[in-house]
């Protein structure tokens, strides 16, 4: 069907789809909606003192997370593994939120943050392996500072600015070495950057290796970058040992002893990305093997990969066509979970017959389903009709064993196939 | 037990079934051919990600719509017919927008594979989409485009009071009992969805300008009309978009509620549950007129536009006098001691 209000409805949800990332880059930290599975769970304020958030699911994993403004605008979010943990970090503003997601089967945690001005030199010092606390007295001892930010910032992260302090003057109109400084260290951050990256991706390949059956994912892709990955790292740190010798010859122009103290510094950053790359290379090599095994794993994986993503978006659907008719059911399995809540609850609906070992339902059938066929399924049940039909429905008593939740029940009498609807209310059959 | 064991099989046989049916008529060819190569291959960044998803979306929103369609058609809750239409194209916008958020969090991927499972995922939740045959009419649709929007914007959430009930922002504050800082946010909410919020979710949810004309005019002409349909028609609504709320806020007792203002606790609990559940809230609104200092009793009042800036309204209208309210409330409370 094409209708010029259609098409007119169609272009305009695709503007809106245009204009989303514009919209969530837009949004300032203030409250922020936390959904899980599509329900609310909570609201984080980023103005706390401690702007955190934390939730735990029972019954279900962890799924889907949406984090939204206030006006719904869809800032960041993730669908999570069933089993498995998840992370990311989503930038707002200046700050951030960070995302934790820890799942299992059968629940899941959450851990929402918002960290304000990610503080890049604090960032750079903690990379160089440095505290940022030299800092607070160089302040104090430098009437005269006048230099840029950046360039306070660069010297803060080499960690030499106590003892350069008094001699900052001596720096000063050197903005062409600030500018290449500056580059260096962006390179060290960014090689620092990478080691992170290779960090949490050996540890997802660790994880992946525990649940290596459950993953579907191409392990072969993800080796072949880390590889790359490292490959970037070393090159990084081999444009970083030039630059140190750029930067060394410069500082001949300087004082020896202030040459000498940066240089210092210098190699105190670096062995310190070094000794990064280190543990990531023996980190590596420890996995190396086992990823031996996991290739071959994983190729044979590969093989009913397709299969097996084709049958879950089949099996998905069969799924969402038996749960969209009955809606009840879930209701129901939720109230039952509601009950050990402080809060006296006084369910709206009370399905409390579930607590009962005879259990009673509505039931529907398709058009022209013979009395025969309907006696063999209520036979079939063990159950018992209750009463005449009711405007098309049926009631029908059975026996559950305790253990037997009663959604599972009703899932199964739904998927024969002379059944068109089934529900539970209390007296009344449910209104067509 | 033997009946599971019978069902089981007869699941598998079908999932089998429906994979040989699907394939010789070619239908299951022709979805993959819709897609771009680009949305086929694996994507690794998620720079490359954003610019592959930027420049297909109409594909993008043509998939996720056809998906829905097929849901609605296979679940028996299709018609040939606009407003079918509108709905799969909402419902596809929305999946869409989701996809487009969370696919970058999950390079390397392939978007074709990612959009389609993210899609599976979402129908094969309990009750995915609202879906009644009584919300079809304009003033279904609005109502329900308004609860849904209220899910995932507070704006819009606060907003309700305002739509269903014809509460002003100072009446929301008095009726939620909040403080100075928290009735700051509750006059910016309605700040918020009075300059766009209203606007979009209207753009977002397909009513037409004539569509909004339409509505404007029955509540003009016949007012206790219109207000009697919304009346009926927010338990359905409610009783779908309740679930999107905080897990364990169930209905109180008037005495629970009582508590709940007097000790003054549960903030979220109160703008959450009272939004989307009309007993709760016509007991609550009824019992601290005092606060909302009205001296009428609350009932449904419809508003189709939002609050203009310092508009000065009649709070419960003329006294329509509580029909069904008194009714509902009775066996609510019978249920309560019960
Ligand atoms: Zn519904
Ligand atoms: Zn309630």
């Amino acid at each position: 069907m094409e209708t010029p209000e259609l098409n007119d409805y169609r272009a305009h949800l695709l503007d809106a789809l245009d204009d989303q990332p514009r919209r969530a880059a837009e949004e300032r930290p203030g409250f922020f909606q936390i959904l899980v599975n599509h329900e609310g769970v909570g609201t984080l304020n980023c103005a706390q003192t401690d702007p955190s958030f934390a939730f735990t699911a029972r019954e279900r994993s962890i799924q889907h997370l949406e984090i939204r403004s206030e006006s719904g605008v869809l800032i960041g979010g993730c669908v999570a593994p069933e089993a498995g943990q998840k992370s990311l970090r989503i930038p707002i503003g200046k700050g951030s939120v960070t995302i934790h997601v820890q799942n299992h089967f059968d629940g899941g945690s959450l851990r929402v943050r918002y960290e304000a001005a990610p503080g890049w030199w604090a960032h750079l010092a903690a990379t160089v392996g440095l505290s940022s606390r030299p800092a607070a007295p160089a302040v104090g001892r430098t009437p005269v500072w006048t230099m840029t930010t950046a360039f306070a910032q660069i010297v803060l992260a080499v960690g030499v600015v106590s003892l350069l302090a008094e001699r900052i003057p001596h720096w000063m109109g050197s903005d062409d070495r600030a500018h290449q400084l500056e580059e260096e260290l962006a390179a060290r951050h960014s090689a620092q950057e990478q080691i992170d990256r290779v960090h949490q991706q050996l540890a997802q390949l660790v994880e992946a290796q525990a649940t290596a059956v459950a993953v579907s994912r191409s392990e072969q892709e993800r080796i072949a970058q880390l590889n790359a990955l490292v490959d970037t790292v070393a090159q990084t740190q081999q444009k970083l040992n030039t630059q140190v010798v750029t930067v060394q010859e410069d500082l001949k122009t300087v004082k020896t002893d202030v040459a000498q103290e940066v240089q210092t510094g210098m190699r105190v950053a670096v062995s310190a990305v070094e000794a990064d790359r280190e543990l990531v290379r023996q980190d590596l090599q420890s996995i190396k093997s086992v990823n031996e095994t996991l290739i071959k794993q994983v190729a044979l994986l590969e093989s009913r990969n397709r299969e097996l993503h084709a049958r879950l978006a089949l099996t998905s659907l069969e799924v969402a066509k038996a749960n969209a008719s009955a809606p009840k059911a879930t209701v129901l399995a939720k109230n039952d979970a509601a009950k050990d809540v402080a809060i006296p609850t006084t369910v709206a609906d009370g399905h409390r017959e579930a607590d009962r070992q005879a259990f009673m339902f509505w039931v529907a059938f398709e058009d022209g389903t013979t009395e025969k066929s309907i006696e063999d399924l209520v036979q079939e049940l063990n159950g018992i009709k209750k009463g005449p039909m009711k405007s098309g429905w049926y009631s029908v008593e059975v026996n559950l064993p305790k253990p037997e939740p009663p959604d599972r029940f009703l899932e199964s009498v739904k998927r024969a196939k002379i059944v068109k609807s089934v529900v539970t209310s209390k007296a009344m059959p449910p209104a067509q | 037990m033997v009946f599971y064991g019978r069902t089981c099989r007869m699941s598998f046989d079908e999932e089998f079934a429906t994979m040989s049916i699907k394939l010789p008529d070619g239908k299951a060819m022709r979805d993959s051919q819709i897609f771009s190569a680009g949305l086929n291959n694996v994507v690794t960044t998620e720079r490359e990600f954003d610019e592959l998803v930027a420049k297909s979306l109409p594909e993008l929103l043509d998939r996720a719509t056809g998906q829905t369609k097929r849901f609605l058609r296979e679940t028996n809750q299709w018609g040939d017919d606009i407003t079918h239409e509108k709905m799969a194209l909402r419902w596809g916008y929305e999946l869409v927008e989701r996809f487009v958020v969370f696919g970058r969090t999950e390079v390397p991927c392939r978007p074709f594979f990612l959009l389609d499972s993210l899609i599976a995922k979402s129908f094969s939740q309990p009750d995915p989409l609202c879906y009644h045959k009584e919300l079809l009419t304009p003033v279904g649709r609005f109502l329900d485009g308004l609860a849904s929007r209220a899910v995932v914007s507070r704006d819009a959430l606060i907003a309700l009071f305002y739509h269903f009930y014809g509460f002003s922002q100072a009446h929301v504050v008095k009726l939620l009992g909040f403080g100075q800082a928290e009735s700051q946010r509750v006059y910016k909410n309605f700040e918020r969805w009075r300059q766009s919020g209203w606007q979009r979710t209207m753009n977002e949810t397909g009513l037409s300008v004539s569509e909004i004309e339409v509505l404007e005019q029955e509540l003009r002409t016949r007012p206790d009309h219109l207000n009697h349909e919304v009346d009926r028609l927010m338990p359905i609504l409610q009783s779908h978009y309740r679930k999107s709320e905080p897990e364990h806020y169930p209905c109180l007792s008037e005495q629970k509620w009582g508590q709940l203002f007097h000790d003054d606790y549960g903030h979220d609990y109160r703008v959450w549950h009272l939004a989307f559940c009309r007993n709760c809230f016509l007991e609550v609104a009824d019992r601290r007129q005092a606060e909302v200092s009205s001296g009428l009793k609350p009932q449904v009042n419809l508003q189709i536009h939002p609050l203009k800036k310092g508009g000065v309204l009649a709070l419960f209208g003329g006294d329509r006098g509580g029909r069904h309210h008194g009714n509902t409330r009775a066996q609510r409370l019978s249920r309560t001691s019960a």
